[in-house]
């Protein structure tokens, strides 16, 4: 890191890099939410299941994000953890308008909080309680319930409903991963 | 300074100048974890990913959890947009495909790369993507493939083709797919993408014939803009034509003929080659391939020059006629500063000249003769070989260059190097003396003077050896002792071996100079090499009897048994010694003839007693041949009903009793032995749902003949072959009615079965299955002995059964056809190289040696002579009265 990226930091000009990984079980939309995130002009017109990862990247008021937007397949999920290293904050996707899985998520989670390289870190989670508009969809509370996120004590976690094809509350989650990543910082 | 002294030092051995010198595996992969760092610094990645593709590409094995995390370390490289660091990426993602775990990882990174804006990254990502998809997960991939074989760009399109000509051979139906894009593709602008388009199409219909040809019929009318893709096109046209054995006049052949005219160069040669490679072409069709050729041939371009000139020099193998229009062009180009273009020219030309040119061309030839490499000197000594076998009137010329070269090698370069060009020389010198007797005594006076200063013990054996056959029949024998005895005094003992024995074939076969070489063998008597003194002795005590009979049998024909088969004999006789003593009889003769028709020139040396003389080269088919008959000796002698036959005297080649594609497929083998004739049939079955049992095979011989045993194939499952046996006597009241015609009958019980599981029922039934006869021919009792010195021979056998008796061969028109008609009917030997007739005689007698049943020597002599049709006086000698009566009545 020369000494013109610092400066031009200092300055506002360039924004501090942060990696973050984006996990959830299949279908839950994690993509979707990535994708309506990126900028006007890179988004994608069609989303198909991702097999392995893909990176992107977009940007919040003071940071740029470089996100590793993980697999939800079954098959994929062991995959999850070579990318928990340098990851600096997860995105934890539901579907939540899916209870019969709700447990498999909740399963998923807690692997994901026993993972060595978590464990020891206090690490920002947010979760997003996708697809609001499903007509069966739970609330952002009862979801929380049924993930037993009260447990999580020594994370930082926040939880917001979202639909990711129109963009609703996703801005809240990103503002909140911002703060925390922030305020870790100081 | 003491750091640049040792920069400097470092650099003499070589150690600086390769900077990924001495790697360490582990340290590489340590560097490797750098990959999990943010930021990420391109410059640094990427010469770790180039020592990681070094290490592997050095072959260093990598266990597959290094290569795992190594990979996905890798992997976080994806979230830089340096250009140089993706594409290593991509490299390395293809070079770890098959040493890492779950490398499926990257599939969403490719696709996104492939389907991205970032033209740079298109080709490669899918070329990578390819590499690690398999034909589980291609159907996620197959929309993007579809899209990509179709995409504007050349290079992605190029790809993606190139891509499912790989995955063709994992996932053939998921590409077959694929063939609206392939075809679409095909109708590029872009020539690569054109030709690799027609790969993937006529991969897709590879395997249906029809659909090639419409394929190939389809592009030859549209005409395609890529000179590859016409190539292809050639390609698979001739193939279809091979396949289909067509006429000329298909309209494939058309196509191929109209690609002579196209503006491209790389089309026309294609063309060309393909025209000129096929079987059975008529001289109209050769020649406008011919005469592209012949217009490359004065190119400019070296590499139109030489491919021109390679192809014509194979051409003139097959029609030296056709190739002969271009003996100017040929010649012009015989003084190109391109070596390997002249040389080539120049064997070109010698094998279609004319018999005026050999002297300018040979003396073209030795201007540059000390600057090409010895593979190509080979290729010239071949060519005046074949040359000399055409002309045989210029023997002289090319014997005397041939030996110009001899004697220009030994005194230039008397290294080890250099001994296959001596030894083309050699082979082709003998082989000219073999084919040509008037070349005998020029060809003889060469390599006499080649021994003299000779460093390759092989070839000095070999020549003695020949000067020891040939030497004592020319009209002066006594010059060539002095070359002879020479190297009993100079040579090891090898060589001096060598040539005690060829100087007791002088003594044995000039009486005149009998007394000279019983001088010159005493000498020998005190040599320090035990195998030199032994043969002086031997030969010594034979010579002194004056008896043309043991001079015969003991120097001059030598053992004709295989020296495989005598030592296995004499082994077991030396294990358990009898009263009896040792039979030479018992000993299976050497099968010679079989390598004769391969080694031809090299078959001489390969006699028993002479052993030592036998080069390499010679040895490896006698031995082949000898090891084919000891296998069935011992598969035999492990039947128990087969005990009390004897020692297998002959074993006959296969012989098929079915057509190939039939239900049961046989072939029967004939052993001879003293008394009787042992069948073996080889049966497969064809047939996967049935199982045959106690399969045996039936003989219904002619009268005389008396079935002994069957021994039965006990079991016969689908495709593997089985054995079974039949021993018929020979008939015992008449020794000279050998000659019969069995019919057979394959009796077996069927089962019938599973074709799967191979399950046979438990009930079974009997059926017999009928094959053609077997017939038992004069051949099968006789078995070829080369006998090098004919006349001894004759003399030795004696008159005491000699049969004689004139035929008019009616049916044969000329000496060639009779002389093959004879021996194939003897099942001889024909000795002297009688078989070859010269060309406008109208007489000619033909010399056939064998070994009757039971050992006894069997002599022809043919006299033929060609009238309207040809008659023939036929002397048959043999040490058994049986023998040459059965000889004699089987010509009739």
């Amino acid at each position: 890191m020369g000494f013109f990226d610092t400066l031009a930091r200092w300055l506002g000009m360039k924004k501090k890099e942060v990696n973050v990984i984006c996990v959830g079980l299949d279908n839950s939309g994690k993509t979707t939410i990535i994708n309506q995130l990126k900028p006007q002009n890179a988004q994608q017109s069609d989303i198909v299941p991702t097999i392995g990862f893909t990176v992107e990247k977009f940007a919040s008021a003071s940071l740029s994000f470089t996100v590793f937007d993980m697999s939800g397949q079954g098959r994929y999920r062991n995959l999850w953890e070579h990318y928990y290293k340098d990851a600096q904050a997860i995105i934890f996707v539901i579907d939540s308008s899916d209870k019969l899985r709700m447990v498999v998520a909740k399963d998923e989670l807690e692997q994901l909080l026993n993972n060595q390289d978590i464990l020891s870190k206090r690490i920002p989670i947010l979760f997003y309680a996708n697809k609001m508009d499903m007509k069966e969809s739970l609330s952002a509370v009862k979801v929380s319930q049924m993930m037993g996120l009260e447990t999580i004590k020594d994370k930082p976690w926040h939880i917001c409903a979202s639909n990711a094809i129109t963009g609703e509350g996703l801005p809240e989650g990103v503002e909140w991963v911002t703060d925390q990543i922030r305020s870790m910082k100081k | 300074m003491l750091g640049l002294r040792r920069d400097k030092k470092d650099e003499e051995d070589g150690f600086s100048l390769n900077p990924f010198n001495n790697l360490e595996k582990t340290s590489v992969l340590q560097e490797a974890r750098t990959f999990n760092e943010t930021p990420i610094n391109p410059r640094k990645c990427c010469h770790i990913l180039t020592k990681v593709l070094y290490l592997i590409n050095q072959g260093e094995h990598i266990a597959t959890t290094e290569a795992t995390e190594t990979f996905f370390a890798m992997t976080k490289l994806f979230q830089s947009q340096d250009v140089t660091l993706r594409r290593m990426v991509y490299l390395t993602i293809k070079e770890m495909a098959d040493i890492a775990e779950d490398v499926i990882i990257v599939t969403s990174s490719l696709t996104k790369d492939m389907t991205g804006k970032e033209d740079m990254y298109r080709a490669a990502a899918i070329r990578a993507l390819c590499r690690i998809t398999d034909s589980t997960m291609l159907q996620s991939i197959e929309r993007y493939m579809k899209q990509a074989i179709v995409d504007r760009n050349p290079s992605v399109s190029s790809a993606a083709l190139t891509s499912s000509l790989h995955l063709m051979r994992s996932s053939g139906d998921v590409v077959k797919r694929w063939v609206n894009e392939a075809t679409e593709a095909a109708s590029s602008d872009n020539i690569m993408v054109q030709y690799h388009a027609v790969g993937v199409l006529y991969h897709i219909k590879k395997t249906d014939r029809l659909g090639v040809s419409k394929l190939v019929s389809k592009f030859t009318k549209q005409s395609l803009r890529s000179p590859y893709a016409y190539c292809l096109l050639i390609r698979i046209a001739t193939k279809l034509l091979e396949e289909e054995s067509e006429g000329r006049d298909s309209p494939l052949f058309d196509f191929i003929e109209t690609c002579l005219r196209h503006k491209s160069e790389l089309v026309i040669y294609e063309a060309a080659h393909a025209i000129v490679n096929m079987p059975n072409t008529s001289a109209r069709e050769l020649a406008p391939a011919i005469s592209v050729l012949q217009l490359f041939c004065s190119s400019p371009k070296p590499t139109l020059r030489f491919a021109a000139v390679r192809t014509l020099n194979k051409v003139a193998m097959k029609h030296p006629a056709a190739v002969a229009a271009c003996n100017l062009d040929l010649e012009n180009l015989i003084t190109d500063v391109n070596r390997s273009i002249a040389t080539l020219a120049i064997t070109t030309l010698l094998k279609t000249g004319s018999e005026s040119s050999v002297d300018r061309l040979m003396k073209q030839i030795s201007t540059f003769m000390s600057e090409i490499s010895d593979e190509f000197k080979i290729v010239v000594v071949q060519a005046i070989r074949s040359l000399c076998l055409k002309f045989p009137r210029k023997h002289g010329v090319l014997m005397s260059f041939l030996a110009s070269m001899l004697r220009d090698e030994n005194s230039s370069n008397s290294s080890q190097g250099g001994f296959d060009y001596k030894r083309a020389i050699v082979d082709s010198l003998i082989g000219i003396i073999e084919e040509n007797p008037e070349a005998k005594e020029a060809g003889l006076a060469h390599l006499c003077e080649f021994i003299e200063d000779c460093e390759h013990t092989v070839l000095a054996t070999r020549i003695l050896h020949l000067l020891g056959r040939e030497g004592p029949r020319t009209p002066s024998p006594s010059k060539y002792i002095r070359f002879i005895y020479n190297r009993v005094i100079l040579e090891n003992a090898a060589v001096r071996a060598a040539a005690v024995s060829a100087l007791a074939k002088f003594g044995a076969h000039c009486e005149e100079l009998m007394p000279s070489v019983v001088v010159l063998l005493s000498r020998s008597l005190l040599d320090t090499d035990d195998e030199v003194r032994d043969r002086a002795t031997f030969y010594l005590n034979v010579l002194k009897q004056s008896n043309k009979a043991l001079n015969s049998a003991y120097i001059l024909n030598g053992l004709n048994v295989s020296v495989v088969g005598l030592e296995r004999a004499l082994h077991s006789y030396t294990q358990e010694p009898s009263e009896t003593q040792f039979d030479m009889k018992s000993v299976p003769l050497a099968t010679q003839p079989l390598a004769e028709q391969k080694a031809g020139a090299r078959i001489f040396g390969a006699e028993g007693l002479h052993g030592a003389e036998v080069t390499p080269a010679a040895k490896a088919p006698d031995k082949v041949a000898a090891t084919r008959q000891d296998i069935y000796a011992e598969q035999l002698a492990a039947i128990p009903e087969f005990q009390g036959l004897g020692p297998l005297f002959k074993s006959s080649a296969a012989v098929q009793l079915t057509e190939s594609e039939t239900e049961y497929v046989v072939r029967c083998i004939k052993h001879t032995f003293t008394n009787h004739i042992v069948f073996q049939f080889d049966c497969t079955n064809t047939l996967n749902d049935q199982i045959l049992e106690n399969v045996t095979v039936q003989m219904e011989p002619t009268e005389g003949f008396e079935v002994l045993s069957y021994v039965p194939a006990a079991s016969l499952p689908y495709g593997q072959p089985g054995i079974t046996y039949t021993c018929v006597t020979l008939p015992e009241d008449d020794p000279t009615s050998v000659i019969g015609t069995f019919s057979n009958t394959l009796k077996f019980l069927v089962k019938d079965c599973d074709p799967n599981t191979g399950e046979p029922d438990e009930e079974g039934y009997e059926d017999e299955y009928v094959l053609e006869d077997v017939e038992v021919t004069i051949a099968d009792h006789i078995q070829k002995v080369l006998k090098p010195n004919f006349a001894a021979s004759w003399d030795e056998v004696g008159e005491d059964y000699q049969m004689e008796d004139t035929y008019a061969l009616s049916t044969v028109k000329t000496l060639e056809d009779a002389v093959k008609n004879i021996v194939d009917h003897m099942g001889m030997q024909p000795c002297e190289r009688s078989d070859k007739v010269p060309a406008d005689k109208s007489a000619h007698t033909l010399f056939l040696a064998g070994v009757y049943r039971g050992g006894h020597d069997v002599l022809v002599r043919a006299r033929l002579a060609v009238d309207d049709g040809v008659t023939m006086q036929i002397t048959v000698r043999s040490t058994d009265e049986t023998a040459a009566e059965v000889i004699s009545a089987s010509v009739g």
